[in-house]
């Protein structure tokens, strides 16, 4: 028994919840208009691997493939989709009406960097904007603002030690 | 040195441990490798080391490049106590520009227009309000030191000022060594507006012009144009005149930058002048035909500079693209990696100055740049039009860059109006980058490309080898791992 012979549609969901339906088997055109382009996916010595639609070759990348999600840097931007099935979508949709509000804010470093200097301590109370670290890459320092208002429930970073990229500086639960 | 090379000078090229297959050394006549001398400090901050290089080659003079050591008076000083010619203007204009707020006191006594601000450096918190008070918020803090951005502060209210004097004071602290700063009453909105100078040692100084770099993040520029569109003939000449003249108050030799700061109502204000060679100086170089490193050169081997101010005629529209390692869409940040593929436009009406190739990396404690896109056209909106179309022409796999974000510039009526300022990108812009639907359904294909090829088939990725290698172009966790 092979259930995926079932599947003759795919849908990718952007991370800003665009969906873009695809028939299966995919095809190697897209359709604007009235018109069926070809998009073909090559690779060769020069360009690295790239997509040639319209005349045109576009640089493309995989950064990260992960079970159904997959980061694509294509012409420089990067895009984030879940590729579902239309059952995977359905219980996708009922999933998230369920779901509640986010109550604990992990705040990530946004790139590799120095911390130059921590602002808040365990237990104080900060507002939606207000600066929690100090960040030093590439010559710059960034201020780290805080996304939500909440209570600081942990505090991860030390000033004056180098941090990787994700890593993560403080906790917050929201209020 | 491609430029050295032209006029038949010999160079020699230091080559570092940070980067020992650096570009520039495949310019240099002749090189002179430390790359198994792994020292704390980067030998290009390192002045005692560099002189006893240079001395031990023989060499005739310096080109301090426009790092660090390009303003740094002491420096140009131990060059000529070891007999060597420094590239640049004396280390006086440089000591007297470098220290803002002596540079403050020569523009007032020689009547250039300034915004108000401080007379001197601030000692404390009290007194900022103090003088803030007088002067009016907004005000902006700076190092006395400073430039580039660092250690620069806007404060909006008096509440704001303790938090803002410390952390100015201690970024000026860590960059430039030196706490000290002074405050400015701040300009909202303005325009940057900068004068390229040259000045020889027989006491000849002209201006070539004025370059626009309002198109800044954080006060770092993103983009640079020559001429600008937001100056008249008259205009022009009026600020030329001043940057000529603040110039002449340090006897200023070599090529040097007068910036100013113009207000919407066609007020312009004299901000600081920048004793080197900068990073957009090939705009000028355009639209002028001048070579700036070729002038500094004679200028440092005593020659008179062959033409006057009547002399220097503007032709053309020039714009520069910083093409930098940074991630557009997580707010500029850098994206450090390492250079796989890079392959640019090689149109007539493009100049590409860069120090990168294939193989080579961006680390995070560098600067980010990779390379300058330099685009020309017969008037502005030629050079737009140009602009857009070399920029679909850069090709770099490894890292991000900010190339979307000039794809979506170029196509913003504002931006092809000439109506922004410096604060453009932080108010104007409601994103960063340029956005295709098609191009995200290409995205979106490919996703769903993979996720078949991974979950509902036997056989592998579909990929039209036109080399017949066989190897596999996913291999791209590994990018930014090693970091």
């Amino acid at each position: 028994m092979n259930d995926k012979l079932q599947i003759n549609k795919l849908y990718a969901l952007s991370s800003e919840n665009r969906k873009f339906g695809f028939s299966v088997p995919l095809k190697n055109k897209i359709r604007i208009g009235k018109r069926d382009y070809i998009i073909q996916l090559k690779s060769d010595e020069k360009y690295g691997t790239y997509i040639l639609w319209k005349n045109r070759k576009y640089p493309v990348e995989i950064i990260k493939s992960r079970q159904n999600k997959y980061e694509i840097l294509f012409n420089d931007i990067s895009y984030t989709f879940t590729v579902e099935t239309p059952f995977s979508l359905q219980r996708k949709k009922v999933l998230h009406s369920r779901k509640g509000k986010v109550e604990q804010e992990f705040i990530r470093a946004p790139m590799p960097g120095k911390l130059i200097d921590v602002l808040v301590r365990e237990g104080a109370t900060v507002l939606r904007g207000e600066p929690l670290v100090i960040l030093e890459a590439m010559k710059m320092q960034n201020e780290i603002l805080s996304p939500v208002n909440g209570k600081i429930v942990r505090v991860h970073a030390k000033s004056g030690t180098n941090v990787m990229k994700d890593d993560i500086l403080v906790e917050i639960k929201v209020e | 040195m491609k430029t050295a090379r032209k006029m038949n000078i010999r160079t020699v090229a230091v080559r570092t441990a940070f980067e020992p297959l650096a570009m520039y050394l495949s310019f240099a006549d002749e090189i002179y490798d430390i790359s198994d001398n792994i020292s704390e400090i980067p030998v290009f901050l390192d002045i005692e080391k560099i002189i006893s290089i240079a001395v031990e080659t023989g060499a005739d003079a310096l080109h301090p490049g426009y790092g660090f050591l390009a303003e740094n008076a002491y420096f140009a000083q131990k060059c000529i106590d070891n007999k060597i010619i420094f590239i640049g203007p004396s280390p006086d204009a440089i000591y007297k520009m470098g220290n803002k707020t002596i540079a403050r006191r020569l523009a007032l006594k020689n009547k250039i227009p300034m915004a108000m601000g401080s007379d001197g450096n601030i000692a404390d918190v009290e007194e900022a309000i103090a003088i803030a008070s007088k002067i009016g918020y907004p005000v902006i803090i700076k190092a006395a030191s400073g430039g580039g951005g660092r250690g620069m502060r806007i404060v909006r209210k008096a509440e704001e000022m303790e938090k803002m004097f410390y952390i100015a004071s201690k970024e000026a602290e860590k960059a430039f060594k030196d706490p000290s700063v002074f405050i400015e009453r701040y300009i909202e909105n303005p325009k940057h507006i900068e004068f390229q100078i040259l000045g020889d040692t027989k006491g000849n100084i002209v201006h070539l012009g004025e370059r626009e770099c309002s198109i800044q993040r954080k006060h770092q520029k993103l983009l640079e144009e020559a001429p600008s569109s937001a100056l008249d003939k008259s205009l022009r000449k009026k600020m030329g005149e001043m940057a000529v003249r603040i110039a002449r108050s340090v006897n200023y030799t070599s090529a040097g930058t007068v910036e100013f700061l113009l207000d919407s109502d066609r007020n312009f204000y004299f901000m600081e002048m920048n004793t080197r060679i900068q990073v957009e100086h090939p705009v000028t170089e355009i639209v002028t035909g001048i070579d700036l490193i070729e002038q500094q050169i004679r200028i440092a081997s005593g020659e008179a500079l062959k033409f006057g101010q009547e002399d220097i005629k503007i032709k053309g529209w020039a714009i520069e693209c910083r093409i930098n390692a940074e991630d557009v869409q997580a707010g500029f940040a850098p994206d450090p990696g390492k250079i796989e593929k890079l392959s640019m436009p090689e149109e007539s009406y493009v100049r590409v100055d860069t120090g990168i190739r294939e193989g080579s990396a961006i680390v995070a404690n560098f600067d980010s740049m990779i390379a300058k896109l330099i685009v020309s056209g017969k008037d502005r909106k030629e050079a737009i039009t140009n602009c857009k179309m070399a920029l679909d022409k850069v090709w770099i796999k490894g890292t991000k860059t900010t190339l979307p974000f000039f794809r979506l510039l170029v196509r913003n009526q504002n931006f092809q109006d000439g109506n922004f300022t410096t604060a453009f990108i932080e108010k104007d812009l409601d994103k960063y980058f340029y956005y295709s639907e098609y191009e995200e359904m290409i995205a979106a294909w490919l996703a769903t490309k993979l996720f078949i090829e991974e979950n509902l088939q036997e056989n592998s990725i579909n990929v039209d080898f036109e080399d017949g290698k066989k190897m596999s172009p996913w291999l791209l966790n590994k990018r930014m791992n090693q970091f």
